[in-house]
């Protein structure tokens, strides 16, 4: 179609379908390391396959690949909406998504081939650092002029929450990557820090990670699909206003909760354990302002599929971010610390939470992109039940696999010995493991089921506008 | 401005729409909120009141009315509350740490025979026995002592290399082993090598040709082969350097026991002298303190009832 759109939309659709590809591609990775942990054989003595490569292949397809790509198209979309603005520089914004695209791609093939930081969720090598900078300046350069040049005097709520992502991951991601390569030609660096101040900056890194990118920029995703879903105004804006600062000022202290009972200073441990405490209401300020724009139309659970994802992923919010805190109690991660439980915490946010509430903006989004209806409503429903069942699973599993390893590692006996071997827990997981799998397997497949469903709706929304051109054709001819 | 009913209460919004349709309500902060988020706040300073928290300079406030006393060459020390002084206190006073130092005093104190007269020191010893065995040692012997033939030594049968006995098996697990015999595939020709495989199978008996057998023992007990050395005239092995004894029907290098073809336990043990043997068993003495090596070879020793 030659009309030429108010907004930028292709880079939305682009980045849109990349989300759901990455998406499958990275939960299909993280089930077969899961299957891995109950089966250690499937790895096949073959390195490229081992859990130590694999693993940085699931997370940065889920978080760099499914999440980014999903918050790219959302923030695109979003911005250029409420702020009546087309996006700035189209040329600018398809570097981001080649540049992103390649970055994931060769991410994924770097960790395959053996190549690692060996900083979690910072695995990439320093070219990839580098390109990553770019990319991500690039990204900061077109929103802030997008905003600058928008045609509504004030700035909606869910763009301060996609800035505040984008400053923050970009001071993140630059200090805790601050590195000397071997040399020019090596993929190899060596961290600018070292012993427990690298361990703090990458922690510092991790959580904030999770804050910023999985947490602070979805919520501007839930600020403006939530409303806009439920055709109803958000709750409170003085709420979102004092949760957005709480939020963004007490994230950055609490990473050093991933340090406790180590050589981390006692100060630094008390510190990070009580930021996060205080984190727990500004969290769930994000959840009560997206929960109570529901409030008096609640009967759309009943009849939108997508109203459904969107509250279960608040509920799923608020959940892990009540768990969070509790584990960031000294007290508590010593229990829970080294154990699945916190593999169990962090994917009741990121299926519950970030899967769940992108799979909701995303069937709010994609038929809007292609001006069109979603091909079958009753696959949405499917896709939520079959995702719901396996988020259940998989937290339930590594609950008791987290906490029973956990009371298993500090049990005594009647003569005061430690009563467990540790092969004896490691035996001890490989059930709970098992069901963790299976609810991996649910969870991939209701991801399959919505490729289906948008690339179904897709087609035919293709075919309706090449009907209806041939038919203007058709009338133009005959004129 | 528009005006929105809201449960009875009319609530403004802020008078701002966005992308058509979206608006803000002014609704106030929920109380219950605010208060919860004041409680958090309270709890945090409280917390930084009692532990270490604020760093000021190169110090840091070390918290008060929380203190740790635990004791460094026999003087009691008082510091503020911090995680090393909790595990030092821990190890010292813990009450498990103080239970389990009883049993091991008992332990450290008795002889081998008083430990293994005592019921509850059996008890002791195979319930922390067990778990350092799993944790140390199970990764090449099995968890539960079975071993891998060709590789590491079956703990739970009654034969044992380097001895059986209580103060054996505590000196092989203090200063490990290393159990070697040379390859012989240069010294012997093929002939040489069929003859004496077939006397070491003779040993057992279970070889098949007499002719080989006898020209084998010229080997094995002469000065062509050397094997009794290490292996002795009788082929029953010498337990001060490891040899095995080759006239029971364990076999722990070549795995002979499993063939039932005499042409395939020729080929096993044909395989062993050829190539030799050369495995280690480390040392841990220093890196398991010296009860729990006593309590471990109970634990061993018990395993296969002991010889």
């Amino acid at each position: 179609m030659a009309a030429i759109e108010q907004y930028n939309y292709d880079i939305v659709r682009k980045f849109s379908i990349m989300a759901l590809i990455w998406g499958a591609l990275g939960m299909s990775a993280g089930l077969y390391i899961a299957l891995e942990l109950a089966f250690p054989l499937m790895n096949f003595d073959i390195p490229e396959l081992t859990f130590g490569r694999l693993r940085p292949v699931h997370t940065t397809l889920v978080i760099f690949g499914f999440g980014g790509s999903a918050l790219f198209a959302t923030s695109y979309y979003i911005v250029q909406r409420t702020c009546q603005a087309r996006l700035f520089s189209k040329s600018l914004a398809n570097f981001t998504f080649w540049g992103w695209q390649s970055i994931v791609v060769l991410g994924a093939i770097s960790y395959v081939l053996g190549y690692s930081q060996g900083r979690e969720y910072a695995e990439f090598a320093w070219p990839l650092d580098l390109l990553i900078t770019v990319v991500w300046i690039a990204y900061l350069v077109i929103y802030v002029q997008t905003v600058r040049h928008r045609s509504q005097p004030h700035i909606y709520v869910a763009n301060w929450f996609f800035l505040a992502f984008i400053l923050a991951t970009a001071l993140l991601h630059v200090f805790n990557n601050l590195a000397v390569p071997v040399s020019m030609f090596s993929m190899t660096s060596y961290s600018a820090f070292s012993g427990v101040q690298d361990a703090m900056t990458q922690w510092w890194y991790g959580h904030n990670a999770v804050g910023f990118f999985l947490t602070a920029a979805f919520l501007g995703m839930m600020y403006y699909f939530v409303p806009k879903q439920a055709g109803r105004p958000v709750y409170s804006y003085r709420l979102s206003i004092i949760h957005f600062w709480a939020l963004v000022f007490l994230y950055m202290w609490a990473g050093a909760h991933h340090l406790h009972w180590t050589a981390l200073p006692d100060w630094t441990s008390t510190l990070a354990a009580t930021f996060s405490i205080m984190l727990l209401l500004p969290s769930w300020g994000g959840m009560i302002n997206g929960i109570m724009t529901l409030s008096g139309a609640w009967d759309k659970l009943r009849s939108d599929p997508i109203m459904l994802f969107l509250i279960t992923a608040l509920s799923f919010y608020g959940m892990s971010t009540f768990e969070g805190p509790l584990m960031a109690l000294k007290s508590v991660n010593a229990l829970s610390h080294y154990t699945d439980w916190t593999i169990g915490h962090v994917h009741s946010g990121a299926l519950g939470w970030v899967a769940m509430v992108t799979f909701g903006s995303m069937y709010h989004l994609i038929p809007r992109l292609y001006d069109t209806d979603m091909y079958s409503k009753k696959l949405m429903y499917v896709h939520f039940f079959l995702a719901s069942i396996g988020i259940v699973l998989y937290i339930t599993a590594l609950w008791v696999a987290g906490i029973g390893q956990g009371l298993m590692l500090r049990g005594f006996d009647e003569y005061g010995n430690l009563a467990y071997s540790f092969i004896e827990t490691v035996i001890f997981l490989k059930q709970p493991y098992i069901w963790r799998a299976i609810g991996g397997a649910f969870f991939l497949a209701g991801m399959l089921v919505m490729i289906y469903n948008v690339f179904v709706t897709i087609g035919r929304a293709k075919k309706e506008v090449e009907i209806l051109e041939a038919k203007i054709a058709a009338k133009l001819a005959s004129a | 401005m528009s005006e929105t009913k809201k449960t009875g209460q009319t609530v403004q919004t802020t008078g701002h729409a966005w992308d058509g349709d979206i608006q803000e309500y002014n609704n106030p902060i929920p109380r219950w909120w605010l208060w919860s988020f004041y409680a958090t706040v309270i709890f945090a300073i409280v917390y930084w009141i009692f532990y270490p928290a604020w760093p000021i300079g190169h110090s840091y406030t070390p918290g008060v009315m929380n203190t740790i006393t635990y004791t460094v060459n026999g003087e009691e020390k008082t510091t503020h509350w911090n995680t090393r002084a909790l595990l030092v206190r821990d190890m010292q006073t813990g009450e498990a740490a103080v239970k389990q130092r009883k049993h091991m005093q008992e332990v450290a104190n008795a002889s081998f025979s008083a430990i293994l007269s005592d019921p509850k020191m059996i008890d002791f010893s195979s319930k922390i026995g067990k778990v350092l065995f799993e944790d140390n040692c199970a990764a090449c012997h099995g968890m539960g002592g079975q071993g891998v033939v060709g590789l590491f030594p079956n703990l739970v049968d009654d034969d044992w290399l380097w001895g059986g006995r209580t103060e054996d098996i505590q000196n092989t697990i203090s200063a490990g082993h290393i159990g070697f015999m040379p390859a012989f595939d240069k010294t012997f020709s093929e002939q040489q090598m069929d003859d004496v495989t077939e006397f070491v199978l003779s040993l057992s008996g279970q070889a098949k040709d007499k002719e080989r057998v006898a020209r084998g023992k010229v080997l094995f007990t002469g000065e062509g082969g050397g094997c009794y050395y290490c292996h002795n005239q009788q082929g029953t092995g010498i337990k001060s350097v490891g040899s095995a004894n080759l006239t029971d029907h364990i076999w722990t290098i070549a795995d002979v026991a499993s063939q039932k073809d005499i042409m395939a336990k020729r080929t096993r043990v044909r395989e062993v002298i050829s190539h030799g043997v050369n495995r280690t068993m480390p040392t841990w003495k220093g890196r398991l303190s010296d009860e729990e090596i006593k309590l471990l070879t109970v634990y061993v020793y018990n395993l296969s009832g002991g010889k």
